[in-house]
């Protein structure tokens, strides 16, 4: 019994020394781990790599010079050429438009709507959640060809309002708000309706404000929906003025004036708004974004 | 003043009961989900059940005429198993290193802050653009993608003009980008793990491999579950790949379920809704029927 606890004791010793060890001096396994880690960034940053480079140097450059092309061929040509076979800026206001409008819409039309989900009581209620659930299942694509006869028959082809407004209110939005609304508590609430206050501005003065990072979460993902639509948007638009950014880059890649190099200079276009959004608020996307998704 | 317009109600009010206009409000919402969802929804069983004319409009009931001619051609059959291929081999190769990527950062490591926003660049891609930048890896002409494969000794396949290697090439297309969401959810993933049962797993004695395998993968299951099926279902939609890499090509072999409904409702030839509305259909309840796996398996998570 004694030597049983005396042998337990020896071995939790060394299970603390060993823990000590591993705390000060880098472990053989942290400098594979490192090597690993570095191998796989190096497979995920190629493409991003390769596209930023060629397209600040002449079309094959890569194939005359290996992977690191000389600064001395630094040019802008490619976003030259770019330039001038598509409205790239005219695509560019097109999709802060589309992303602009249908982010605010969804914003408002969701938190109106997690609202009266959550804090009145009514009869369909239910009903009604049930409904936003629902439309979360349904993807996007697969009910295209009626809102093209709708969209189109009103006539409202190649303007921006075309493109965002099938997406005016959505089922995500909804949800992430009303899940967080439901976490605020009633007494909040009635305390407010107490006071007087309508139902408008509690939402916007004291239950929005109450629910910020979940709010936030909503509006980045609708944002991104917008800014990342590419089906919809080819579809009811066909004059290169009326596209957004991103149908009108992959326009410029099937194009054959366009080489490599070109396509290249429209990819880094394209993604510099994201790029930036993901360098600056990594953090957030995890603990907001991914950590909302989960939920 | 102030006092008597706050204790008698006004009759804009009293119109809508004790509740005030507090459920109007999901109105907008509710009818905006209506008309762009549910009653699309609708219509798209009814087209399915017709044919069209030349402009696409329904002609006449034909019942299930359409959904026979699509199930019993080998094209449509082909689709069907190409959509599942590419979404698959996109979804597992995301998730794996995602996962992987995850994990190993999770403890300290030279340079982990650089190597996380590294890993979640990906994201920053939509699936336009990130199709555009392996438009330019793939490009058959200049081939950059192979020159530098050439650097490692391997000799790369011309990757978009043949069946095999098309199939691989939309693949790793999607697995890149959809690499970014992943990373990110799998970092939330690895965060949110209780760091005493990590602690304890140590105090046993597991490390490195072992503790990642039966401890900390297990203990993430639940969200592996939610990246696997969310990828699935997004790989089951796969377009803007095929759109700008391959056109469905060569010779079809990278045709996917809803670049064959833009074929079908808007490509060069006659429209024909009533076939296009079958794919959406079948992608509907492919869709629907993981879904509702995904409820049932997460059912079962939170009650064991």
């Amino acid at each position: 019994m004694s030597a049983l606890q005396l042998d337990s004791l020896s071995s939790s010793a060394a299970d603390s020394a060993r823990h000590r060890k591993r705390v000060r001096l880098p472990r053989p396994g942290s400098i594979v781990r490192f090597f690993v880690v570095l191998i796989i960034a190096a497979i995920i940053f190629l493409p991003i790599y390769v596209s930023f480079v060629s397209a600040f140097t002449p079309n094959g450059s890569f194939i005359r010079q290996g992977l690191f092309p000389s600064l001395a061929d630094f040019t802008l040509k490619n976003f030259d050429t770019a330039f001038n076979a598509i409205p790239i800026v005219q695509q560019y206001l097109v999709s802060i438009g589309v992303v602009t409008l249908q982010t605010a819409a969804q914003i408002v039309t969701g938190a109106l709507a997690a609202y009266a989900l959550v804090f009145p009581k009514w009869r369909g209620r239910g009903v009604a959640f049930a409904l936003v659930l629902v439309t979360l299942a349904i993807p996007g694509e697969a009910i295209v060809i009626p809102n093209y006869e709708l969209v189109s028959g009103i006539g409202l082809r190649n303007t921006i309002l075309a493109v965002a407004i099938p997406f005016l209110a959505a089922g995500y939005p909804i949800f992430l708000m009303r899940q967080a609304f439901a976490a605020v508590p009633f007494e909040i609430w009635e305390a407010a309706k107490l006071d007087g206050s309508g139902d408008i501005r509690t939402l916007f003065s004291i239950i929005m404000p109450a629910c910020k990072p979940q709010v936030t979460t909503a509006i980045m993902w609708s944002a991104l929906a917008a800014w990342n639509g590419f089906f919809w948007p080819l579809l009811i638009t066909d004059t290169a003025d009326s596209r957004t950014i991103q149908v009108g880059i992959s326009q410029l890649a099937a194009s054959d004036a366009a080489n490599p190099a070109v396509i290249f200079a429209g990819a880094v276009l394209v993604v510099i708004p994201t790029i930036i959004l993901v360098i600056v608020a990594q953090r957030f996307l995890v603990n907001g974004l991914a950590r909302g998704a989960l939920r | 003043m102030r006092m008597g317009t706050r204790i008698a109600p006004t009759p804009g009010r009293h119109r809508f009961g004790k509740n005030g206009i507090g459920p109007w409000l999901v109105v907008p919402a509710i009818a905006l989900l209506l008309i762009f969802v549910i009653w699309p929804l609708i219509r798209t069983v009814q087209l399915s059940t017709y044919t069209s004319d030349l402009l696409g409009n329904p002609t006449r009931f034909v019942g299930f005429d359409n959904y026979i001619a699509l199930f019993s051609s080998p094209d449509f059959i082909r689709t069907v198993f190409v959509t599942i291929v590419i979404a698959l081999l996109g979804m597992a190769m995301a998730t794996t290193t995602a996962v992987c990527a995850a994990l190993l950062l999770r403890s300290r490591l030279l340079g982990g802050r650089v190597f996380s926003i590294v890993f979640s660049l990906p994201f920053a891609y939509s699936a336009a653009s990130a199709s555009v930048v392996f438009a330019g890896l793939f490009a058959p002409s200049v081939g950059i993608l192979n020159v530098i494969l050439g650097y490692f000794g391997v000799d790369g396949p011309d990757w978009l003009t043949n069946p095999f290697s098309a199939i691989w090439a939309i693949a790793i297309a999607t697995a890149w980008y959809e690499f970014g969401f992943a990373f990110l959810v799998m970092t939330a993933a690895v965060r949110g793990l209780a760091p005493e049962v990590i602690e304890a797993a140590q105090l046993d004695g597991a490390g490195g491999l072992r503790l990642a395998w039966r401890v900390l993968i297990p203990l993430m299951r639940p969200s592996i579950l939610f990246l696997t099926v969310t990828q699935t279902i997004s790989g089951l939609q796969t377009f803007a790949q095929i759109q700008v890499l391959t056109k469905g090509g060569p010779a079809g072999s990278t045709t996917t379920f809803v670049y064959r409904l833009y074929q079908l409702a808007f490509g060069n030839g006659v429209p024909d809704f009533g076939r296009a509305s079958v794919i959406a259909i079948v992608l509907v309840l492919l869709v629907t029927l993981i879904t509702w796996i995904q409820f049932r398996l997460f059912g079962r998570e939170k009650t064991s």
